[in-house]
């Protein structure tokens, strides 16, 4: 799906400087200013796209009461050539992705804790309306100047309390393998909860801290990178500041196996991790 | 989460001294009734100063059970529970059919349907919990061939009527095993996953012996059992392992409860099929085993007589702190079988040993316990090493082949629950 940005500017007359960001399978970003919002990011769903898909996207994130995920600030439908196109306008976070940062090696102790931090801040928003992101990972976390950290993305979301979209039968559960659980790559539903983003959720901080991904790092492809996620216990990272150990025991439990193996609830994880960051003087 | 103190447990010899040291929560020994052990329970309860028996319906008649229970519950701190034993209902095992609770015609569709019958065997069964002064009911569960839907489904069906009965006091789920089913991770994950719905205040775990072994040798078994007590201890519950040998020990690495051991190998292992016929094994097998605690192993006495002559029996006298004073006969220097050590001595010993472990076992931190395990473990081996360097074998009771499953399952159990377990080790 190709959209003009100066034909954008037609459609949505408050916004100026509109210019493209990136493009997926789903959707078409821009970036823009409006003139109370300041600078936001426009998205278009790509009508092809299943719409009950992008409603739940918007209902999560509007659901999803935390200032660790930007705000959907408008949202609607416009005609475009491909077709009638849900729209959203959405806070716009400037800075890099999680991916970017990476690319300049591990984190120091006080980003890796901060990550942990504010993503685990994320999750128990989304646990508390029982939402499931499903795709907790280094592409849809932002990090912006002040070194603080944005879960985006919402588009694979679970609502917990509807029915699921992902047909029951299908083999291949949805989520990015080298970062979803088991219970999520195989589409074992009833096992899916915010325990699945704590898996996700742990392997980023352990790339984060080491700078690779064992579950990822040299596999040939998908199927091999599930079968590392199904068979591979990584081994406790060894890290060394006050909490190290603390912090250690945190990703371990996070990235384990058997969901019934991690922490209970992203709160349970949330609380170990304020407690690591007290300890290192992070807020 | 309530918080179990019962300081009636300790020894008055070196119970309350390791209390104070290690703090108030230690696993416990509670004793596991079985065939001739009326008088071992009431004077190991009398001078431990306090205990817990498990009773046996199949072992005592009616009158018995009352008789045993008002003995242990006079004595300072003694209290009882009952096994009510309905691992297989379709039983025909003339004494555990005898009883009162048990239904006389069981269908085991209808049983599981909501039926009057489910109602009746708890209404009898907490009748009779309250006439012999338990402070626990243990409910009532079936013997999992396999941990299914079908078998899930009467656990929930007991859950369910007990929530409705409001029995008046704690309640504890039976969770009886085969083999084959604690050793099916999945299973287990199963169990636990589905049992997050079920709120007894325990869980009393039953879990029958790979290969009919009376020390396993299955690192996963042993690892599977540790995983579903810490699962559900680290929910809050309370853990007893019932039909447990020294090789249970191990269990304090989840902050377990309490694991139950008596005389006979079949109460210090589970085998289901005790419960289905008359089983006689007890009168059959007597043999006399002398137990070395810091070897963890246990010989026929006419070994002790040959470690005498190889010089090393005094390598297997029990340390001062185990010692009851039960086995002081085996090392004055006659040659152990002259002595005259009983199967009394014997049993007794081994419990006293056992409740001296069992105390100790459980430290201040997950970490510390695990040590401690480990530096068992580690002592054992060196002193194993020495016996078998003498020719002295414990032969199907040696400890030998079983440290490294001990081992194995705790490295296991580390990697799994360890971090969570040493996170909230001081608050389960």
């Amino acid at each position: 799906m190709s959209i003009d940005p100066a034909w954008l500017g037609t459609q949505f007359p408050d916004l100026t400087a509109i210019a493209p960001i990136g493009q997926g399978g789903q959707k078409v970003v821009f970036s823009a200013i409006h003139p109370t919002d300041g600078e936001v990011v426009l998205k278009l769903i790509n009508p092809t796209h299943d719409p009950e898909n992008a409603r739940r996207e918007v209902l999560a994130v509007i659901n999803v009461q935390s200032t660790r995920v930007p705000k959907i600030l408008d949202q609607g439908t416009v005609a475009t050539s491909f077709g009638t196109s849900i729209w959203l306008r959405e806070q716009r976070v400037n800075g890099k992705t999680l991916r970017e940062c990476l690319q300049a090696g591990q984190f120091d102790t006080t980003k890796l804790l901060k990550l942990g931090l504010h993503m685990l801040e994320a999750l128990v928003a989304a646990e508390q309306v029982h939402i499931v992101h499903r795709d907790v990972k280094p592409e849809n976390i932002m990090c912006d100047g002040n070194d603080d950290f944005w879960l985006l993305d919402f588009g694979l979301a679970r609502h917990l309390h509807l029915s699921s979209l992902t047909a029951t039968a299908a083999h291949w559960g949805k989520g990015t393998p080298g970062y979803s659980p088991p219970e999520q790559l195989r589409n074992l539903k009833p096992n899916i909860d915010a325990r699945s983003d704590l898996f996700a959720l742990g392997v980023t901080l352990y790339e984060c801290a080491t700078g690779a991904n064992p579950f990822i790092a040299g596999t040939r492809d998908a199927l091999e990178r599930i079968r590392r996620t199904e068979t591979v216990t990584l081994p406790p990272l060894s890290l060394s500041f006050t909490a190290a150990n603390d912090f250690r025991d945190l990703v371990q439990t996070m990235v384990q196996r058997r969901f019934d193996h991690r922490p209970a609830t992203a709160a349970e994880a949330f609380d170990w991790m304020k407690e690591i960051c007290a300890k290192e003087n992070i807020t | 989460m309530d918080i179990y103190v019962h300081v009636g447990m300790f020894t008055r010899r070196f119970g309350r001294r390791i209390q104070q040291h290690f703090g108030e929560r230690l696993v416990e020994l509670y004793l596991q009734f079985g065939y001739g052990m009326m008088e071992h329970c009431r004077s190991l309860i009398s001078q431990w100063g306090g205990g817990t028996a498990i009773l046996s319906p199949r072992d005592l008649n009616d009158e018995q059970l009352s008789r045993l229970a008002a003995t242990i519950t006079k004595l300072p701190s003694g209290r009882v529970l009952l096994d009510p034993q309905f691992y297989l209902p379709h039983s025909d095992h003339e004494r555990l059919c005898s009883h009162d609770y048990w239904p006389k015609d069981y269908q085991t569709h209808e049983f599981w349907q909501g039926g009057q019958a489910l109602t009746d065997l708890l209404t009898k069964l907490n009748r009779l919990n309250q006439q012999l002064g338990c402070t626990e009911f243990i409910l009532p569960g079936l013997h999992a061939a396999t941990i299914d839907d079908d078998w899930l489904e009467t656990q929930r069906a007991i859950m369910e009527e007990v929530d409705a009965r409001a029995p008046n006091m704690p309640v504890l789920a039976t969770i009886a095993l085969s083999a084959d089913a604690v050793r099916n991770q999945d299973q287990v994950a199963l169990l636990l996953e589905r049992s997050e719905e079920w709120k007894p205040r325990g869980y009393y775990i039953v879990c029958e012996h790979p290969n009919g072994r009376y020390l396993a040798d299955d690192p996963i078994w042993l690892a599977n059992i540790l995983d579903l007590a810490a699962g559900f201890k680290l929910r809050g519950a309370k853990v007893i392992l019932g039909y447990c040998n020294h090789q249970m020990l191990i269990a304090a690495a989840t902050k377990a409860d309490a694991i139950a051991s008596g005389t006979w190998m079949n109460v210090r292992s589970f085998p289901p099929d005790k419960f289905r016929v008359a089983y006689d094994e007890e009168i059959k097998q007597r043999t006399t085993w002398y137990y070395c605690p810091q070897a963890l192993s246990e010989y026929k006495i006419p070994f002790l007589d040959f470690a005498n002559s190889r010089g090393v029996l005094q390598l297997m006298a029990p340390p001062k702190d185990l010692d009851g004073g039960f086995v002081t006969a085996l090392f004055g220097g006659a040659q152990p079988t002259t002595v005259g050590f009983s199967e009394q001595a014997a049993f007794r010993h081994y419990l006293h040993c056992l409740h001296g472990q069992t105390a100790a076992a459980m430290r201040q931190t997950f970490d510390e316990t695990v040590d401690h395990h480990r530096a068992s473990l580690a002592t054992a081996r060196s002193l194993l090493t020495q016996l078998q360097a003498a020719a002295v074998r414990g032969q199907l009771r040696d400890f030998t082949e079983i440290l490294d499953v001990n081992e194995a399952a705790l490295s296991l159990l580390l990697t799994t629950r360890g971090p969570m377990l040493r996170r909230r080790w001081a608050t389960l």
